[in-house]
């Protein structure tokens, strides 16, 4: 039962640290409601209408670019957890890694592909 | 303790929706998506021997094909677009022009 | 942990790489109008890429030899693959430059993306490299990918092209599709034999219970066959060759076939030949399956590059005959001759249709009428790579068909038919090959305007012409390299 007591005090701290930003707010912040800030907010697209509208092409460009350096992270967890068995040698790999990766995203950003216009 | 075998099984049944979505549906985008079911079939089935032979080289496996899953979703994504772009449509039966 | 002389033996990867990287960098920097220097700078790249190959060539022919825990193959078979794929690769680029700048003015927008073309091609270079010399089911399922990936992407590349979305769009499904199957046979054998590594499945193969192993190999077979266009995976092959832009076509049929080739013989006659299952009858049906559809459906073809894609099905047919005999003294070495020489003879014959489309804008083979006065030069090395692909003495052709045919002979009785299969179809193949010749030399011009050729391309051919004579008039020494490449068991 002991092994699992870091749980609960990590899991303590969060509800309180959560409460106290929350209270924080509540107590310091000023409140000027409008009715734009009443809406729900949905990464801000407005979130009623059809489902079958079409959504501009360049969302697909950022979504795209999203998952080819997103999916890299499936390999930094178990490097992460092997990382002091690896040492240097898994280090310099890792390195070698993200550095190729690093190189596409230099010449994704150069071709203008993170750019919304 | 749920026995190998119902992994086993459980897996050829979501490779053969795959597969059969693969061959009957027209739509590119559900045969993508028949596909993705396909690869997920798989990666149950190893991540399944991999527990039961207790050897790493399964999960492993698994790893690599969850990146090329996704790579394949980024490239055959931008395909397709291009594809709907070019004709307004998606529908496999309607791209025809090559034939012969 | 590897050891670091691991490194040392895969200086031509970790350099092919690099200069794929490299020529990221370099696109970034040249304007619009000068992507030709990212193609000047891959081929002095690939070109150097050669030397380190040929360091290892001498130093490395102990079969079996492999590095990171058994999983990557360093030896004489995945060299020899090392130096097909560059080169292969080599030519395509060379072939491309003019081609894009003869078909530019009707193509647009191709202008602006043609460093990625050559950077695309690279690493597609690179992954045929490090399929042909994968030992670990993982690895082998990951470089077919990255072949794979990079080639869906350059048969779309030509972007406001419909027939080229379409054939992007074709072999992406059919690709993909083709390898979740073989991902679901990959986790059969290591259910199976409880490893990755074809080294290790090798030793525990012969325990396993025949009916699994074959279904195992049958789906693993489907990737494999996706790859070199095998009846009965070859339905993508006409659409695409069609649609791609030519030396994409070329680079498919050359390339992707040969690393296909190389990952199919790797498996089979590593990890599943010592279970006793009989798998020469297998293979030698579907030979003979491929070879008739090929040809019979080459036989109506009007498109110069349809033609050429049922052509390259039955070219498959007939190296699966090398499949089939492999083991014997002949049979190890014929695969690979075949190989190598089928790769000089279906890229010029495909440069050939590249610079054609180029420039008359057709690809139909009633417009090659009149071409040995059009164009002399052009319409004398189609002929050659006509002959070649019939299988027609002094030819590189010619001398690939005898030694795969003298390797299933000397292999086994049982393979005899095979080979009059084989025999009987290069006969039919004489009919659609010899038509392109009469074409070009019986039949009158439509218009007497000669062509132009462009000085790159034209560089191109003559290098592929001359490797088609060459190898035809004095092979030996492919013949040594080969044999020495050939072993493959430990």
């Amino acid at each position: 039962m002991t092994a699992y007591l870091p749980i609960f005090i990590h899991l303590l701290l969060a509800v309180l640290l959560t409460a106290a930003l929350l209270g924080a707010h509540a107590l310091l912040g000023g409140r000027r409601p409008t009715v734009a800030k009443d809406e729900p907010y949905e990464s801000g697209v407005w979130p009623i209408g059809s489902a079958r509208e079409r959504i501009p092409i360049r969302y697909y460009l950022i979504a795209m670019l999203f998952i080819l350096f997103d999916i890299e992270a499936v390999f930094l967890y178990p490097w992460a957890v092997a990382f002091r068995d690896l040492g240097v040698v898994g280090l310099v790999e890792m390195l070698v890694f993200l550095g190729v990766l690093f190189v596409g995203f230099v010449y994704a950003w150069q071709r203008r592909a993170l750019e919304w216009e | 303790m749920v026995p190998l075998p119902a992994y086993l099984v459980l897996g050829a049944l979501l490779f053969s929706l795959g597969m059969i979505g693969v061959l009957v549906r027209r739509n590119a985008l559900i045969v993508f998506m028949s596909i993705e079911l396909m690869l997920n079939s798989v990666n149950l089935t190893f991540v399944a021997l991999s527990r039961h032979l207790a050897s790493m080289d399964g999960q492993l496996a698994v790893f690599f094909t969850i990146v090329v899953a996704g790579v394949e979703v980024v490239v055959g994504l931008a395909i397709i677009v291009e594809i709907f772009r070019s004709r307004a449509t998606v529908n496999l039966d309607d791209v025809d022009l090559l034939r012969g | 942990m590897p050891p670091a002389s691991d490194l040392a033996l895969l200086v031509p990867e970790l350099w092919l790489a690099a200069l794929g990287l490299v020529l990221l960098g370099v696109d970034l920097f040249v304007g619009e109008q000068n992507k030709r220097t990212v193609g000047w700078v891959a081929v002095g790249g690939l070109l150097l890429a050669l030397v380190p190959t040929w360091g290892l060539a001498g130093a490395v022919h102990r079969p079996g030899t492999t590095v990171f825990f058994g999983s990557y193959a360093v030896d004489g078979f995945a060299v020899f693959f090392k130096f097909l794929a560059i080169i292969a690769t080599t030519l395509v680029i060379l072939a491309s430059m003019d081609y894009f700048r003869a078909s530019g003015d009707r193509q647009g927008s191709t202008q602006r993306f043609e460093g990625e073309f050559y950077t695309l091609l690279v690493f597609t270079g690179l992954g045929l490299v490090l399929m042909a010399a994968s030992a670990d089911l993982i690895l082998v399922a990951l470089s077919i990918e990255f072949v794979s990936l990079t080639s869906y992407v350059l048969a779309a590349y030509l972007k406001g092209n419909p027939k080229s979305n379409e054939a992007g769009l074709k072999y992406f499904l059919f690709g993909a599709a083709a390898s979740a199957v073989m991902f679901y046979g990959f986790s059969l054998l290591y259910g199976l034999t409880g490893s990755t590594s074809l080294y290790v499945i090798a030793e525990k193969v012969a325990t396993v219970p025949a009916p699994a192993l074959t279904v195992s190999l049958a789906l693993m077979l489907a990737g494999f066959g996706f790859k070199i266009s095998m009846v009965p995976f070859h339905q993508w092959t006409p659409d695409v060759y069609e649609g791609a832009p030519t030396p994409v076509a070329a680079f498919l049929s050359v390339g992707s076939k040969a690393a296909g080739f190389a990952v199919l013989l790797r498996v089979v006659a590593v990890a599943i030949a010592p279970s006793g299952l009989d798998y020469v009858t297998l293979i030698a049906g579907l030979s003979a399956v491929s070879m008739f559809v090929g040809n019979l459906l080459a036989l109506p073809q009007r498109n110069i590059k349809r033609m050429l894609a049922y052509s390259s099905i039955s070219h498959a047919g007939f190296i699966l005959i090398g499949v089939a005999a492999f083991g014997g003294a002949f049979g190890n070495t014929g695969l690979l001759i075949y190989l190598f020489a089928y790769m000089f003879f279906t890229l010029g014959a495909f440069f050939i249709a590249a610079l054609i489309e180029a420039r008359l804008g057709s690809d139909d083979i009633p417009d090659y009428a009149g071409l040995s006065q059009r164009a002399p030069g052009l319409a004398f090395l189609m002929a050659l790579f006509m002959l070649s692909l019939t299988g027609i003495p002094p030819t590189a052709g010619f001398f690939a068909k005898f030694y795969i045919f003298a390797a299933a002979i000397e292999r086994s009785p049982a393979l005899l038919w095979l080979v009059a299969v084989g025999v009987v179809n290069s006969v039919i193949s004489l009919y659609y090959y010899v038509n392109v010749i009469r074409t070009m030399y019986l039949l009158p011009p439509q218009d007497p305007a000669r062509i132009q050729e462009p000085a790159v391309l034209r560089t191109a051919l003559w290098v592929t012409g001359a490797a088609t004579l060459l190898l035809g008039l004095y092979p030996q020494p492919l013949i040594t390299f080969a044999r020495a490449a050939a072993l493959l068991l430990p």
